[in-house]
């Protein structure tokens, strides 16, 4: 059985589970387990925001969010199991927006793999938050270009390509 | 050759039906692409900022497509504008 878990969750088929997602990083080897939850919240920079939309591409971000775990797997060196589940649709305040679940046998890799995991989806990952307002306007929000990757991994990729394209 | 574009998140707005439609010459570079796909915007959806295309990403289902990288013959592809989940 996989040791990760991806998914992308439409809001109108079902709400994200975190007590699944506690369940699933569990394991009689693992002593520690730290989670993340994101929610809609009823205001942004001033504004009260009565619900969010969010677009994604799900090819892509499902093979980023295990691109994304093997990284995590990498970056704490433990035996590590691990959850990403985002949604997408039109969701209300107090929605689930993202959850991410992390076991380890220890607390500090726990939240090292749970804390790099919400970091590089909300980063990374392609997907895009619109949000509605009060008032019945809406607007998507800023974001992280994908463009400003670090230009060392761009020359590696283009030194990989040169070979194989 | 004829390039298909789906459109996310705020560069949904440039076209209501999803995807726009481009013709490069084959072997375009992606940078060639944007500049195609901004011209596009600039004359079809005035309204979304040329900034916006700067900062957004070419890709494949697969990966980011950077823009030293030759735009794929047959492959659909997508512009990820900066991205904000979670």
């Amino acid at each position: 059985m996989s040791d990760l878990h991806v998914a992308v969750v439409e809001r109108r088929v079902a709400a994200l589970d975190a007590a699944a997602a506690l369940d699933f990083v569990s394991d009689p080897r693992f002593g520690g387990i730290a989670s993340f939850v994101g929610r809609v919240r009823d205001h942004n920079v001033g504004r009260v925001v009565t619900g969010i939309g969010y677009d994604l591409f799900e090819p892509l971000a499902l093979r980023l969010f295990r691109a994304i775990g093997e990284r995590a797997r990498g970056e704490v060196g433990a035996p590590l199991r691990l959850w990403i589940a985002h949604a997408r649709g039109d969701l209300a305040i107090g929605d689930l927006a993202v959850v991410v679940a992390a076991g380890t046998p220890h607390r500090d890799e726990a939240f090292r793999a749970c804390r790099f995991a919400i970091e590089a989806v909300k980063h990374e990952a392609p997907i895009w938050k619109q949000e509605h307002y009060v008032d019945g306007d809406s607007a998507w929000s800023e974001g992280c270009s994908l463009c400003e990757e670090p230009r060392e991994a761009e020359r590696h990729e283009h030194a990989s390509h040169a070979h194989g394209h | 050759m004829r390039i298909r574009i789906a459109l996310y998140g705020a560069l949904r707005e440039a076209d209501a039906s999803g995807h726009v439609e481009l013709d490069v010459p084959a072997g375009s570079s992606i940078a060639e692409l944007r500049e195609r796909f901004a011209a596009h915007l600039a004359e079809h959806a005035p309204a979304i900022p040329s900034g916006l295309v700067r900062r957004s990403a070419f890709a494949s289902a697969e990966e980011i497509l950077h823009n030293y990288r030759t735009v794929p013959e047959g492959a659909e592809l997508v512009v990820l504008p900066p991205v904000s989940g979670g």
